[in-house]
């Protein structure tokens, strides 16, 4: 479980880029942490990891203190930077290296996630490709087994075939135990993956529902005309018609639209919290 | 699990450190090594064996020194180098005496190492080619010995140009995440030239025709062709070189471990 309570954080003391956030994310579950460029997203999970520190407030991870990095914390947490850094050295000589360090790794599956990404295991890491490093990356840390594991843009510079192999993997290795936030500003990319949402902006929480709790607040549908009196988070002017996330009065069952959720939010923050009426 | 020091973790952080980046590291080594035989060399053929021997040490030992210094830390130039090591599961002592045993006992080793094995081929080079009957043998054989690593002042203020300008570089790497080198250089030399124009201004206050004034050590008084050394009284000598000696480099080393724990990227 991950707590973060009246956290406050900035680059600059006078400057505050979260200011007393209040968040706890459950075990067993994959978050989808959402957010435009700048939003904060990054700066979260660097908090969350300890290489950034919160200036006020706590934050407890499984009940430990990230800015401490002790190492029985560090080996129950991975983070995947937005970008890649490989030394130069084979997929054998690294995991030799570093996997040690990782008590849970496991080198089965290890070369089971390397195959299913498709990584290239002959020569050195960095000589491949970007996207190949980085599903290298990917499949390191999920081998590596830790209790919560934190992703920065991790379908940066996948091809498309990648991104669907990352969300079966993703899918493949969560258990109740376990925590996956995955930040990005592809929405897309997390589709039918994460079952809960957590969306930034400028420092300030705006969303954190889960995927049920969304479908039951609100509606995501294409109508010819808006209905009087209906209460829109969202409208957007289609081919053929008006796309609308708008509060789910009559329980429909309608399929999540999540870039259509993202502008509503960021847009409407005002109308979404009403609905949500959480944090 | 003990999370300030764990042997076996050590272990694996040390074989980590120089595996990873062996190239990097076993390069640099190489490199100052051969700019060390290159000077002696150069020395020995300009000048003669004392400068050869005593400007190649300072050079090699102190500039390696700071060199490799520059590399055990360099982890930061990208935010995804610098999180992955911040992360890896060992402590920031562990880490950190990675880095001091890295700059500070295997390159003293190697390099006295080499710089003895070095010193002693050009020296009996030397002895070997001298004509034993030659009336200036003597002379001449008495004229370069084996560079004396113990009782030699060089050798001292050297080893705390090394401790000090080292421990300023680890501390210059996890404070500048980009070209580190250039920018601690410039801080050191920034603050050099502060100390020595402070004490200048100092020692002109209390003194006329200040000639020379080096900080701690040296106040020269110029009058007419006649110069006086103005010396610091035994215990302030004292206390003056046990701070450069032990204070110093003992503030800066340990700084880096400090700043090490507290480093955020």
């Amino acid at each position: 479980m991950i707590q973060l309570n009246n956290l406050s954080f900035g680059y600059s003391s006078k400057k505050l880029l979260y200011k007393d956030l209040n968040l706890n994310i459950q075990d067993g579950s994959i978050y989808g942490l959402l957010g435009k460029n700048g939003a904060g997203k990054s700066t979260l999970l660097k908090n969350m990891v300890g290489t950034l520190f919160p200036v006020e407030g706590s934050l407890l991870v499984n009940g430990m203190v990230p800015k401490s990095r002790k190492p029985s914390f560090l080996q129950t947490i991975y983070y995947i930077a937005e970008d890649v850094y490989v030394p130069a050295l084979t997929i054998k000589q690294y995991q030799n290296l570093f996997a040690p360090f990782y008590p849970m790794f496991d080198g089965n599956s290890f070369y089971k996630y390397l195959n299913e990404l498709e990584v290239s295991i002959d020569g050195k890491l960095n000589k491949l490709s970007f996207g190949q490093q980085k599903k290298f990356v990917i499949a390191f840390a999920l081998a590596c087994n830790t209790r919560v594991l934190l992703m920065d843009e991790p379908t940066n510079g996948l091809d498309i075939p990648s991104k669907a192999q990352f969300r079966k993997l993703i899918a493949s290795v969560m258990n109740d135990d376990r925590i996956i936030i995955i930040s990005t500003h592809q929405i897309r990319d997390l589709e039918n993956m994460i079952d809960n949402i957590i969306i930034v902006d400028d420092g300030t929480l705006l969303l954190h529902a889960s995927v049920a709790d969304i479908a039951e607040k609100l509606c995501f549908k294409t109508v010819s005309e808006i209905p009087p009196g209906a209460r829109v988070l969202y409208s957007e002017k289609m081919l053929r018609g008006t796309a609308v996330v708008m509060e789910n009065a009559g329980e429909e069952d309608s399929a999540l639209n999540l870039e259509q959720l993202f502008n509503g939010v960021t847009e409407n923050p005002a109308m979404a919290k009403q609905i949500f009426s959480t944090n | 699990m003990n999370d300030t020091f764990s042997i076996s973790r050590f272990g694996l952080l040390l074989r980590k450190t120089v595996l990873e980046r062996a190239m990097q590291i076993i390069g640099a080594m190489v490199a100052i090594l051969a700019f060390t035989l290159i000077l002696y060399s150069l020395f020995l053929y300009a000048l003669d064996w004392g400068p050869a021997q005593n400007l190649s040490f300072i050079w090699g030992f102190v500039g390696g020194g700071v060199v490799l210094s520059t590399v055990v830390f360099s982890y930061f130039t990208t935010n995804a180098g610098g999180a992955a090591y911040l992360t890896l599961p060992a402590s920031a002592l562990e880490k950190w005496l990675c880095g001091v045993l890295i700059c500070g006992l295997l390159f003293c080793a190697i390099f006295l190492s080499f710089f003895r094995l070095m010193d002693y081929t050009f020296v009996t080079a030397y002895h070997n080619r001298l004509d034993r009957n030659s009336p200036l043998y003597r002379a001449l054989y008495d004229h370069v010995y084996l560079y004396m690593f113990e009782d030699n002042n060089v050798v001292v203020k050297a080893t705390i140009l090394y401790t000090s300008f080292v421990g300023a570089m680890m501390v210059g790497t996890l404070y500048f995440n980009r070209v580190a080198l250039v920018k601690t250089a410039l801080v050191v030399c920034g603050m050099l030239a502060t100390i020595y124009f402070l004490n200048l201004g100092i020692v002109s206050l209390l003194f006329h025709n200040v000639d020379v004034a080096f900080p701690y050590f040296t106040v020269l008084l110029k009058v007419d062709s006649e110069v006086g050394n103005i010396e610091l009284p035994h215990y302030a000598y004292g206390i003056a070189n046990n701070f450069l000696q032990y204070v110093l480099p003992g503030i800066l080393w340990l700084t880096a471990y400090i700043r090490l724990r507290e480093k955020e990227i």
